[in-house]
Formats: structure tokens, sequence, C-alpha cells
């Protein structure tokens, strides 16, 4: 059975009285337990499509299909206990005037559930931060850090699906390099589905089983791991990104 | 011959905790090359790089047995001589156009405000100066970017703007701090290439600052590889891939290759001992 399921979505907005065609037409299928990877360059409606799934935003033509269920709109409590959202930025994404208690502990507050003490506690334990961390605000700590804590945050309500929207382009290498063990480790362990999303295919290769080249709003190519690593792609613009890619140059 | 000499180089901070050295005793030199520098966050490449122009602002202290650029002493000269040094000979791309381009002015008044106040040119000399420092750098339709504002251009068009800024006065050294960082693979590849033909037709020497080892190692001659404000490897970019200090190495394996294995990536481990 296929976790995500998504059919020729169109998210199309007015934007200074023109009409933005974000995504036009993109179909994917994610199984339980897999990771799919969507890469593009800027303004290739990669990202969008993770909005659109938690509704931030609009849905102009096509289906989104969670566990074989069509999302609902408003997407309601239980959509967040199955699909949760990693951003881009740590540094835009975290409250700057909340603790690091309140932030994990608010979606708790939220759903009704009880025992944040402990959860709160066991949350950043499992993402590898000290105890001492928890009343802490994000500006005391690293972009690493802060990226860890947002990770701990979209896991408090236990979700099935993780949608990482470039999780580590704003981070070092070494750190990246940390993050991505996190991010592999917690999938294993949980058996979290993943869409993740980013500009490096070289991330993407390392994280995910099948990855969906996109450009202009459009899916270019889908891709194996296998085929990616191969060089086996069809198209002139798969092609471009993947001899771009910093590694190979190197490696090869 | 020698552009840029730094021997001995320390950025000290005096805070309420005591000093914090961000910069201990960088020497290095430079000719008319591209001089990679690589490092964490936090392991003073950027103030090293700020050092050269002298832009620390108090509490920083910059201490150097000798800082010279082309036979100036930059650590004797006045504000007033590094005033005229800044922009016009050496000059300096920052990380984010985001955050160091004017957000409410046009960037046809950005780039032609210093052709105009230091230079005295006319309005319509300025103009096209400007137009051709955009075409030097591939934009396309320079006329209707010169009328955009930066929230209108995208990171990689933004990213471009900056160069040609700095690229106006035709300055004899390029500092550019992570020029690339906040770009896509395929826009850094175009930016690098515009870079570096900038540098080969002109004859610039490039201070390139980045946290990415593999993309630095492509694109330089040489390498400088920073950890805690100490220079630990100096090494020809060619000859990365046999680097010895396991600092260089560890930034070396930390990123995911296409067609990897999958195993965890190796941390880095951050011996005190390097430090020292």
């Amino acid at each position: 059975m296929s976790m995500i399921e998504i059919e020729n979505l169109s998210v199309h907005y007015p934007a200074k009285g023109q009409l933005v065609r974000a995504v036009e037409g993109v179909s994917l299928r994610v199984g339980e337990k897999d990771s799919f990877g969507l890469v593009g360059e800027s303004g290739s409606g990669k990202s969008t499509i993770l909005r659109a799934i938690c509704g931030l935003a609009p849905v102009s033509a096509g289906t989104i299909r969670i566990g074989g269920e069509p999302v609902p709109t408003p997407r309601g409590r239980a959509f967040s206990r199955r699909v949760q959202m990693v951003f881009q930025d740590p540094y835009a994404s975290l409250h700057p005037r909340h603790t690091l208690d309140r932030t994990l502990s608010e979606p708790l507050a939220i759903h009704g559930i009880g025992g944040s003490d402990a959860r709160v506690v066991r949350a950043l334990e499992d993402v590898g931060l000290p105890a001492a961390f928890r009343f802490r605000y994000p500006h005391q700590l690293s972009g690493g850090q802060r990226q860890r804590v947002a990770i701990a945050r979209a896991l408090m309500l236990e979700p099935e699906i993780l949608l990482l929207d470039e999780p580590t382009s704003a981070l070092d290498a070494s750190v990246q390099a940390e993050t991505l063990n996190l991010l592999n480790r917690l999938r294993a362990e949980r058996g979290l589905t993943f869409l993740m999303v980013s500009h490096d295919l070289a991330v993407i290769d390392h994280m995910c089983d099948r990855v969906l080249v996109m450009q202009h709003g459009r899916a270019v190519e889908e891709l194996t791991r296998e085929a990616l690593a191969g060089a086996q792609m069809k198209t002139d613009y798969a092609r471009t990104l993947f001899e771009a890619s910093a590694d190979r140059m190197l490696g090869s | 011959m020698t552009l840029l000499s730094v021997k001995n180089l320390r950025v000290t901070f005096d805070t309420e905790a005591g000093k914090v050295e961000a910069v201990r005793g960088v020497s290095f030199s430079l000719g008319r090359e591209r001089l990679g520098i690589v490092g964490e966050s936090g392991s003073g490449k950027t103030m090293t790089g700020r050092s050269v122009l002298r832009l620390i602002r108090p509490p920083g202290r910059i201490e150097a047995e000798e800082m010279r650029f082309d036979g100036i002493d930059l650590m004797a000269a006045s504000e007033r001589q590094m005033r005229a040094l800044r922009g016009q000979r050496i000059a300096m791309v920052m990380q984010d156009p985001k955050y160091s381009l004017n957000p409410v002015m046009k960037i046809g008044a950005q780039l032609t405000e210093g052709l105009r106040l230091r230079d005295g040119m006319s309005a319509k000399a300025a103009r096209l100066k400007a137009i051709e420092a955009l075409e030097a750098v591939q934009i396309r339709g320079p006329e209707r970017v010169m009328e955009a504002y930066p929230h209108e251009l995208s990171g990689g068009m933004g990213q471009r703007v900056m160069i040609a800024m700095m690229l106006i006065p035709n300055p004899d050294l390029l500092i550019a701090d992570e020029p690339t960082s906040a770009l896509d693979v395929t826009v850094q590849a175009e930016v690098l290439s515009i870079l570096d033909g900038l540098v080969r037709d002109r004859g610039m020497g490039l201070i390139f600052i980045s946290h990415d080892l593999r993309l630095v190692g492509r694109f330089c001659d040489r390498v400088l590889v920073m950890y805690k404000g100490r220079v630990v490897e100096e090494l020809e970019a060619k000859n990365l891939m046999n680097a010895t200090h396991p600092y260089t190495q560890g930034l070396l394996n930390c990123l995911p290759r296409i067609g990897g294995n999958r195993s965890p990536l190796p941390g880095l481990d951050r011996a005190a001992e390097w430090a020292e």
C-alpha cells in the first residue's frame, strides 16, 4: 500500500495579478517506510508539493491521499498526528521567545496528550541533545542543534510520515553529516516514511531509494537509486543536475 | 609576485567573559591566484577575510606581525587610506544577497552609487558601465534588472549582482565569503565559472572562503584548512585527496557521495590538540 499518493497535483495561485503555476500535474507514490526524494533548483516547485500536502499551499487540481484516504480540508488533528514537516531554516522555524520545553510540549497540549514532562526529556534524548537544554531558547543553540530541536518537535506526535524540506541546506558540511545520520537512525528505529526535498543530489542519493527530478513545476524524470549511481538518466536536465553535483568532479 | 602577505594574524575579542581569540596566528601569502580558506562555522575563516580589509569592529582587535598588500602596510594605514583601498583595490563579496543588498534601493541605483559619488561620473556613463558589469556576470536583460529591487531577484541573480558591483572598480584582490552557499548546485556552477573567468581575464587574486572542501578543491589553486582560528593544513588543491591532517580528511569524508554505500557518514572528531 502506498503511504503517500499524489496524482496530477497542480498548485496555482495569483501573485501580482499573474497566475503562478508553481506545480503542474505532478504524480508520485511513496510506499510505507520508504524514503522518496524530490530534487530540483529553486522555483522548481519541490517545496510547494510538501506545502500542498500540509495544506499550506492551495491544491488547484489533482488529489493527495495519505494511507489511501484523500486528505481533508482543513487538514485537522488526525492529519497532523500522521504527517509532520521539518523546515529548511532552523533559524526561522523555531519560536525565538519560546524555550525548547515550550516548543516541544505545545503539540502535546494541542492534542491533549499527557505526561509531557517525560516526553520532552525523552524527545531531547532521542535527537542527541542533553536534557539540560530543555529550558534554553533557540538563540542559545547552534544551527545544527536547532535543526535537531525542529526534528524532535516534528516527532512529538509520533507521526508515520516526515516531510523534510531541505533539512540540512542551512548547515555546515560536518553538521549536515550528523543530521543526516540522525534522520536515518530515527527512520530505522521508528519505521518512518520520508518525503525529502533537496537541491543536493548527493544528499538525496544518500537518503532516498527513489528520486523525482523537477524543473519549472513539472516532473522531469523519476530515478531509482541504482539508475542515479549508474548515471542512467534519460533527460538532459537530470544529467545537468547530476554533473553539477560537486562531489562527482572530485570523486571520479 | 606576492600581492598580499599576512604574517601571524590574530583577531581578539574582549568580552565580559574574557578574551576570545577568533584567529590565532594565521600566516599566508597570495599572488594572482585562487586561494581557498576552508573550515567549519567558527573556525575564523570569515574573520581572516575581513581582517584583510580591517573590517573588524570593536571590541574586536586585529594584530599581525605583517599585513602587506601590494607594498602598502595595512596595519599602519590610516582609516582614510583604508577607505581608498576598500572596494577600489580590495573588494569583498558577501555570503547572502538577501542581507547584503539595500532592500529599498533599485539595483541600478546601488550599482551606480559608487561610480557617481566616488568617480564623479555622469548618470548616463555610470548607467552604461553598470549595464556592462551586469553583462559581464551573464545577466540576461540587464536593463530590466537595473530597474528591479533586490527582493524581485532570485538568489543566483542577487549573488551575480553583488559580484558585478564588486567588479566595477576592477579590484586587484577579491575576497569572496561563501559566495555560493546560498545557491542551488546548478547556479553554483554558473557563478563559479563566472568568478573563474573574471579571475583569469583580469588577473585578480582571489580569496575564496567556504565550508565546502570539495567545492574549494575543485575551484582553487591552493587551500588553507582552518580549525579554531588556526591553519591546520595548507596544500595544493590538486593534492587534496592526499591530505594528511585528520581534520581535512574528516571534512572531505563527511559529505555524502552519489553511489556511496549509505553507511552512516563519518562525523568529525574534533581533537583539542589540533587547536594548539
